[in-house]
């Protein structure tokens, strides 16, 4: 009754540029707590093994460290861990994989698939039929070869491969690698175990993507997620559990504001995020500089509490009502500049105009403030 | 507004109520002289308005000496249809009562009403300060403060702003400035004055390049190594691949067989060599035999050729024999025409001989005949120079001494004559028969004697007389002439002559002959230069000469032919027939040569002949040829087969393609060396790629490559927002200054207007622009352009009164109070000036209401008004009110 935790698409090696450097270096440092989970997750539910659907690496020029710690994040279960080389870390003549074993940091536990072929796991009763990327891209079916491969009938048959299953998902996916839509049938595979996409998804009753362990892009795709595997034996149903691994949620929202009751309820959902939430805000439509005012200080205090808010405003305009203009006290040709500003942010200088409109408001409302940025 | 009545009382010099009644609603010109209370009247009006009733810090306004006074100042004055009516008490009674219309006010609201109405404040502590006068301030020109407006203007802004905006209908924001100020200050800490980045967001900027260059070098070493990983890739594969399929065994199998093949085709092409070898020895030995044959067969062609050549010869002899007598009977006649001409030629030289001879003797017969004539003559003339010569000899006479004596008989007659002139007179005349002699010379008849000495005469039977001349120097002319008489005769001895004349005459004969000698020589000569006797050898020589001429044209023979020719006629002729007899003589001569060589010719060419013509007719010669011809055919025979042989072994060779064979051997052994070369350089660049690769790969480039675009990215965002800011800022900065410049330009079109109508009036072409402050600022004139501040103080003075002016009429324009008063104003103005000021003023008056206090009244005499004397008010009686 072989168990096993199937992952893919660790990534290791990502950075983040799009993030102040305080929070890339957390997520970074959570890529390397996830792999800890992982082993920590496959002690405790008692795996036989644990198999990584490809991108452990994402690149292949990660430094020496960085191998030797992902190598290290795996102690924490001292089964077999069988490693398949995917596009961002293709099996190539020299490639991170043969920087690893010259560095002498791949435990013995940790089996890399460089070669296409079966890893048989005699004791954990698994035979592991292995397609890795040995070039960057390819335009054929890997997996197909898995068809030709015998494995001892008393073992059961897991295909681990890495790619897009043909004709199913959506075109984000890289077009090369494809692996056919019923290989697990064709090859009578017990499983297939995928990597290259980051959401848990199932194909088939027997094929599945674990996705990676901790989210590295704003796309809401269930990913963030290990599979554990239970298959009775050779031939029969896989049951199949999602287990959450990630540290961090990665939200993307995208909100329109027309009245004031939309930004109130902006301000709820922001008061109500987790504190271990990633959120890319994009906003559009307009906002008084009474409200402008109370968003800023609204996402000042989220910022502070959760892990990363990047809020992009270029689409929402400052709308100065009457009473904005009154509370400025912006009499006299002051006004006048207002009126052209908010006129201004519909015409090429939108985006100068409304930010000069909200650096006015801050230094009428302060006038012996020492900076409106 | 206009101020009708003033009083004050106990204010001062004015203990006594005093009051200015009547006052006119334009121009009102208030004169005395000074200490006559000009200045404490408008120090009252001031301290009505500007000082708190209950103030302490009015105490100058006591009449001297006097603490207990209770200082007050009423006012009437009319504003906008309504009566005001202000009373102010000072120190002793303080107190403040206003009556506007019907309405009254007291203490403080009172003051409040009038501060409010003409826009100042009151000073919180103490007495009233520049700074809170405000539109009085500006109004009210105080002695010799005229020229300064700047500060005074300041203090009435708000109260200008105000009446402004009334008109203008705007407000000229109250913050605005300190946001332009705050705004400049922000855009100044992103970008300099000329929009240029600076500080941090300029710092971003280079920084941004510096990530971004970093960023570029590691995706090219990225590159690089993604690049070389392929290479190795490729030479991995390659490198396997022939590892198993070893192309190069295939070569070698492939270079065997070829060597093996090339190997049989070299043995035959031995054997071709050897055979051809022996193929050139017979085609030596039958060509010899060939040439032998030849050779042997030319011998008869060269008898005939012989032959022919003899029979040439011969025909060249025999044309040759033929054209003898041509020769010789050219030779002949060339002999005669020569001999006849040397003839001809012998005739006319005797006949030019002759000729010659005949020309010699008629020649040598005039010349004796000329040399005999002169011979003559010669002669002749020989005669006459001989009896020249004999009379010259005959009456030689010394020509000098002649002269001599001439000159001593000449001084002897003077001798003389002058005795004679000392002589005593002695004359006679006797009768005849008587004897008388004189010295013993008988002496006859008549007579005279000159008597030197004494004399005796006596007379015949009358007895003797002794006479003795008388006189000195009787003696001495005695002794001249006695000497004088010696020396003629001794001359004439000498020349032994008679008398003078004689020689005289000798003298001339003398001379004659000489003539005649020389005239004889001379002829002489003219013949016979040389003398006779050469002339006579001469002459004899002619003769002989001629005699011998005739005796050879005797000998020489008369010429008998007639047809001789003239001697050059011969000559050429002789010479003609010279050069032909020569050339007919080498013309034989060479034809004897030739003829010798022709015959010799045929000799040899006979010879010849004749010794080949043996040699051909010979048995061993016929034998030989035989023997050669025979020879000759089977050496052809042998040549064909042995040739035919080796045509086909060489078809055999080609066939073969030995060439082909050996390019084939090059091309395997260099494809195996080039097979394994390039195996063991995939091996060391495999090797070589390796190493690199580690080496690079420990980098962990593209890790590296991310962290530099993490900070490309960072600095980037930082970069974007600073930059959006500062275009905000721009924007934001660009749009407040313009607001604000539309705004100033506005607010400052009514003020200018006034300025403009005033200052037309004093200066036609200049033009006093207000700033943004509303203050007046620059100033121009014709080409002359400034600040007014820079102008001369009486200039800046009138510019001053006419600012002020122009506020009035602004202020007025708002509705606002404008009281205008001038103490003592323009006293630093020319007369001309002066004049222009009177009649802006007398034209604002007609707007505005001014009191002018003056101690010069002359001065303003002609403003059109009366003047107000107070000294005269004084003694008046105070009329009540």
């Amino acid at each position: 009754m072989p168990r096993f935790l199937h992952t893919a698409d660790w990534q290791m090696g990502r950075t983040f540029s799009r993030f102040e450097a305080e929070d890339g270096a957390a997520l970074v440092e959570a890529r390397f707590k996830a792999i800890e989970t992982l082993a920590g997750l496959a002690r405790e539910r008692q795996c036989d093994a644990v198999l990584v659907a490809g991108d452990v690496f994402d690149a292949q020029g990660v430094s020496d460290r960085t191998i030797r710690r992902v190598f290290n994040a795996t102690q924490g279960f001292d089964g077999p861990w069988v490693l398949l080389p995917g596009n961002h870390d293709a099996a190539l003549v020299e490639s991170v994989w043969t920087r690893a074993q010259r560095l002498k940091s791949v435990p013995d536990n940790v089996l890399l698939a460089l070669t296409p072929g079966v890893i048989t796991l005699d004791e954990q009763g698994l035979a592991v039929l292995c397609a890795p990327l040995t070039q960057r891209h390819t335009y054929s079916d890997l997996t197909a070869a898995f068809d030709r491969y015998e494995t001892p009938g008393h073992l059961v048959r897991v295909g681990l491969a890495h790619g897009g299953v043909e004709g199913l998902l959506s075109e984000d996916i890289d077009a090369t690698n494809p692996i056919a839509a019923d290989r697990a049938k064709a090859s009578r595979l017990d499983y297939l175990a995928l990597g290259d996409w980051h959401g848990t998804r199932q194909i088939d009753e027997r094929t599945w993507y674990s996705g990676t362990p901790e989210p590295e892009r704003f796309r809401n795709n269930d990913a963030g997620n290990a599979l554990v595997v239970e298959i009775d034996h050779p031939g029969s149903q896989p049951h199949v559990e999602a287990v959450a691994t990630s540290q961090f949620q990665w939200h993307q929202w995208r909100e329109a504001l027309s009245v004031n009751s939309d930004l109130e309820r902006l301000i709820e959902r922001l008061q109500a995020l987790p504190a271990t939430s990633v959120l890319d805000l994009r906003l559009s439509g307009e906002i008084t500089l009474d409200g402008d005012e109370r968003l800023n200080h609204a996402l000042s205090v989220a910022e502070a509490r959760i892990r990363s808010i990047q809020c992009e405003r270029s689409s929402l305009q400052l709308s100065p009502t009457q009473e904005d203009i009154a509370t400025l006290q912006a009499d006299g040709y002051l006004g006048n500049v207002i009126t052209r500003l908010r006129d201004l942010q519909e015409g090429e200088q939108g985006e100068a105009a409304r930010d000069a409109l909200a650096i006015l408001a801050t230094v009428l409302k302060d006038p012996r403030g020492e900076s409106a940025s | 507004m206009k101020l009708q009545r003033l009083r004050v009382e106990q204010v001062r010099q004015f203990r006594a109520p005093f009051v200015l009644n009547d006052l006119n609603p334009g121009l009102n010109l208030i004169h005395g002289p000074n200490e006559s209370g000009k200045s404490t009247l408008v120090r009252a009006i001031r301290a009505a308005f500007f000082e708190r009733y209950r103030s302490k810090s009015v105490q100058d306004l006591c009449p001297w000496g006097d603490s207990s006074a209770a200082p007050t100042v009423e006012l009437e004055f009319e504003h906008q249809g309504t009566q005001w009516r202000l009373i102010k008490s000072f120190l002793k009674r303080t107190r403040c009562d206003l009556t506007i219309g019907g309405d009254s006010f007291s203490e403080d609201e009172a003051e409040e009403r009038v501060a409010e109405l003409l826009g100042y404040e009151y000073s919180k502590k103490g007495g009233s300060k520049a700074a809170h006068w405000g539109i009085p301030g500006l109004l009210w020109v105080e002695q010799g403060t005229g020229q300064d407006i700047e500060q005074a203007v300041e203090h009435a802004g708000d109260h200008l702003q105000s009446a402004l905006n009334t008109l203008v209908g705007e407000v000229a924001s109250s913050g605005g400035d300190a946001v332009i100020d705050k705004v400049t200050a922000e855009r100044g800490a992103l970008l300099t004055r000329t929009g240029q980045p600076t500080g941090e967001y300029r710092q971003l900027g280079e920084a941004r390049e510096g990530y971004q260059e970093a960023v570029n070098d590691l995706e090219s070493r990225v590159a690089q190594y993604q690049q070389q990983v392929d290479r190795l890739q490729a030479v991995t594969q390659e490198f396997q691949k022939h590892q198993q399929e070893r192309p190069w065994d295939k070569a070698q199998t492939s270079l065997e067989e070829a060597q093996a093949r090339l190997a049989g085709i070299q043995q035959l092409e031995q054997q071709q060599q050897r055979e051809l070898e022996t193929l050139g020895h017979l085609e030596q030995q039958h060509e010899l035999t060939a040439q032998n044959l030849a050779q042997m067969k030319r011998a008869g062609e060269q008898l005939a050729e012989r032959r022919e050549a003899l029979e040439m010869a011969e025909q060249r002899l025999r044309t040759t024999e033929s054209q003898s007598n041509t020769v010789t009977g050219e030779l002949v006649a060339a002999t005669e025409a020569y001999n006849a001409a040397a003839r001809q030629l012998t005739a006319a030289r005797a006949q030019d001989q002759r000729a010659r001879l005949v020309r010699e003797k008629e020649q040598a017969a005039q010349r004796k005949q000329t040399l005999s004539e002169q011979l003559e003559k010669a002669r002749t003339y020989q005669v006459q120079l001989n009896e020249a010569l004999k009379q010259s000899q005959e009456n030689r006479i010394d020509v000098e001494a002649v002269a001599e004596l001439k000159r001593s008989d000449r001084a002897l007659r003077e001798a003389r004559i002058r005795s004679e002139a000392i002589a005593s007179r002695l004359s006679w005349a006797l009768e005849p028969g008587v004897l008388a002699s004189l010295d013993d010379h008988p002496i006859t008849g008549d007579g005279a004697e000159q008597l030197l000495d004494r004399a005796r005469l006596r007379i015949a039977g009358v007895g003797t007389f002794d006479i003795t001349p008388g006189g000195d120097q009787l003696a001495d002319t005695r002794r001249t002439l006695a000497e004088r008489e010696q020396s003629v005769q001794a001359q004439l001895d000498k020349l032994s002559v008679p008398s003078p004349e004689d020689a005289e005459e000798r003298k001339a004969r003398f001379e004659a002959a000489e003539q005649r000698r020389m005239h004889a020589e001379d002829l002489l000569r003219s013949v016979a230069p040389s003398g006779i006797e050469v002339l006579g050898v001469a002459q004899a020589e002619a003769a002989s000469e001629l005699e011998a001429l005739e005796k050879r044209l005797g000998t020489a023979p008369e010429v008998v032919k007639a047809n001789v020719p003239a001697l050059a006629e011969a000559e050429v002729e002789f010479s003609r027939a010279e050069s032909r007899l020569k050339a007919a003589e080498r013309a034989e001569r060479e034809y004897q040569t030739l003829l010798l060589t022709r015959r010799q010719a045929r000799d040899n060419a006979h010879s010849e002949w004749h010794r080949l013509d043996r040699e051909f007719q010979s048995n061993e010669h016929q034998k030989k040829l035989a023997g050669l011809e025979e020879r000759f055919g089977a050496l052809s025979a042998e040549k064909r087969e042995k040739a035919g042989r080796v045509e086909r072994r060489k078809e055999q060779i080609r066939q073969a393609r030995p060439d082909i064979l050996r390019q084939d051997i090059d091309r395997f052994e260099k494809t195996i060396q080039h097979l394994h070369d390039t195996q063991v350089a995939r091996e060391r660049e495999m090797r070589e790629i390796k190493v690199r690769l580690e080496a690079w790969g420990a980098e962990g480039l593209e890790e590296q490559l991310s962290e530099a675009r993490v900070g490309l990215e960072q600095c980037n965002r930082r970069y974007q927002e600073l930059s959006r800011r500062a275009r905000a800022l721009d924007l934001l900065l660009s749009l407040l200054v313009d607001q604000r410049q539309a705004l100033t330009r506005r607010l400052q079109a009514p003020l200018q207007k006034h300025l403009d109508h005033y200052v037309s009036l004093l200066f036609p072409e200049a033009r006093l622009e207000v700033d943004e402050q509303l203050q007046p600022g620059r100033f121009s004139r014709g080409r002359e352009l400034g600040h007014v501040g820079e102008l001369s103080f009486g200039a800046r003075e009138q510019m001053g009164l006419i600012s002020r002016l122009a506020y009035a009429d602004l202020l007025l324009e708002a509705d606002r109070p404008t009281l205008i008063m001038l103490d003592d104003t323009l006293v630093h103005s020319d007369q001309s000036r002066l004049d222009a000021m009177k009649r802006i003023l007398f034209d604002a008056a007609r707007r505005h209401q001014i009191l002018l206090f003056t101690c010069h009244p002359e001065k303003w005499q002609d403003l059109g008004v009366a003047p107000v004397d107070i000294e005269h008010l004084k003694k008046s009686p105070p009329t009540l009110a």
